[in-house]
């Protein structure tokens, strides 16, 4: 039996779709209803939805042997599981992002709103910057307009909304897709299965 | 007398009659260590996190984080081959874990002038522990060179790049190696392994256990502590490894023991627990 976990929400069903198409197919997955688990015991495999953030918490205990991941949450977490490919799914970046007016003061403790408080403690740090971390959870264009914060650490995809909030990105972290993960002892025994899968929804 | 072990305090015992039988002898740590001791070998010790308490003599001591080191600190310095396994408790903060816990950890340490033959001792005694604990079901033990992944990054990446490549190499993390420029060697290893810098000897043994031992990259994952082969081994059903080790030379010149050589490794006892209902 193979555990699949795939994170709620729009990354998840595209990452659906390309099991799908596939050949892993669990019915009822698309459906707008509260199950959140699917079996599908011809194929002696089973997926579930979880939050984005839980899916490597999942996989690094082991509760799914795989599962899809946004890099963002596991540049976030850190945790100890194989990532065996980029599934070239919702491709965005993590930058920094501030007013259009804004200068900054390098002498400053620069204020830094943001959902990923790892990412943004971790690149500052690599550029010796002393900042002050403030973490929400979620309208992180909110902060910089109201002067919470001077910038935000944030994913960017198109740059309309910053763009309608007169934000605009200043530096860039990282690129972001989603990334097939692997419990780390799973692989060793079921490594098999798991690269077949990995190849027929690269295909 | 009828007395009900735990699986983790079976297996205890089950490796503790294993080192036994193959000439180790018992280490107990019946003392604390100071504070210092540890604080300057920080890059042999797993977790950065020392428990610290203030002795009745004012002096500040570690409530331990490792065996090891004391291991090798109580090693006098003689000809040969010597020894060791312990069986002990040690206290550290779990990775994602907020407080200190209890482990239990079982292990051994040989140390002196080591042949490739007793690597390749060490390594089919890793083997048995796990073969000991596993209770019928499947292991794997994964088996690499810490220094060849060493030699290639030394020329090849600045610091903040080797850190980098080095968590893609523990996550089997191809396309990222792609992206960073890691040297095609490197890429190479982590995709098929390879016998680059091993003996002869431990060739040997790899292929006569090839169903259960591995050449697989991932296990490198610290190049400041371990300086030849890596293992780290895992038993089906259980998320988590449940022994690692390699060979250490550096601490040992690091304390001032310029001949010796060492490898070792540690079973975690923990993972065992809750994992069987009977």
């Amino acid at each position: 039996m193979i555990n699949i976990a795939l994170p709620k929400g729009r990354l998840g069903e595209k990452v659906y779709k390309l099991f799908a198409a596939a050949g892993y197919e669990f019915p009822g997955m698309l459906d707008n209803n509260r199950r959140l688990v699917f079996e599908n015991e011809k194929l002696n495999m089973r997926c579930f939805w979880v939050k984005p953030f839980d899916v490597p918490v999942y996989v690094e205990r082991g509760t799914a042997d795989i599962g899809a991941a946004g890099k963002d949450i596991l540049l976030e977490r850190s945790p100890d599981v194989y990532e065996l490919a980029d599934l070239k799914a919702g491709f965005c970046r993590m930058a920094v992002a501030a007013k259009n007016d804004f200068i900054d003061e390098p002498e400053k403790i620069l204020r830094v709103a943001t959902e990923f408080p790892n990412i943004a403690q971790n690149y500052y740090f690599s550029l010796g910057r002393e900042i002050d971390i403030i973490t929400l959870r979620g309208s992180l264009e909110l902060a910089p307009v109201l002067g919470l914060s001077d910038v935000i650490v944030d994913i960017v995809e198109t740059g309309t909304t910053l763009r309608e909030n007169n934000l605009s990105v200043i530096n860039f972290i990282a690129d972001l897709s989603a990334r097939l993960i692997a419990n780390k002892s799973a692989y060793k025994f079921k490594g098999e299965e798991i690269n077949k899968i990995i190849s027929e929804i690269s295909k | 007398m009828n007395l009900k072990l735990r699986p983790e305090e079976r297996a205890a015992l089950n490796l503790r009659s294993l080192y036994e039988s193959r000439g180790y002898s018992f280490y107990r740590m019946s003392r604390f260590e100071e504070y210092d001791f540890y604080a300057d070998k920080k890059d042999f010790l797993t977790s950065k996190s020392i428990l610290t308490f203030t002795d009745i003599n004012g002096k500040l001591m570690a409530l331990r984080p490792d065996v090891t080191l004391s291991i090798i600190k109580h090693i006098k310095n003689s000809e040969g081959v010597q020894k060791f396994y312990y069986d002990e408790k040690v206290y550290r903060v779990p990775k994602n874990a907020d407080s200190f816990r209890e482990i239990s950890q079982a292990g051994i340490e040989c140390v002196g002038e080591l042949s490739s033959k007793d690597v390749c001792e060490v390594l089919e005694l890793a083997l048995e522990s796990l073969r000991a604990i596993a209770g019928g079901r499947k292991f794997i033990l994964d088996v690499a060179h810490a220094g060849i992944v060493a030699t290639l990054l030394a020329g090849a990446a600045d610091e903040p790049n080797k850190s980098e490549i080095l968590k893609c190499i523990a996550a089997k993390n191809i396309h990222g190696l792609k992206n960073l420029n890691a040297p095609e060697k490197i890429i190479n290893l982590v995709q098929s392994g390879g016998f680059e810098n091993f003996s002869d000897e431990l060739i040997n043994t790899i292929e006569n256990h090839k169903d259960e031992i591995k050449v697989d990259y991932s296990a490198v994952n610290n190049l400041n502590y371990y300086n030849g082969i890596v293992f780290r081994g895992f038993i089906e059903g259980i998320p988590e490894s449940i022994l690692s080790g390699g060979q250490y030379d550096g601490l040992l010149k690091l304390m001032g023991k310029k001949n010796s050589r060492a490898v070792g490794f540690a079973v975690y006892l923990d993972e065992i627990r809750g994992d069987e209902n009977d």
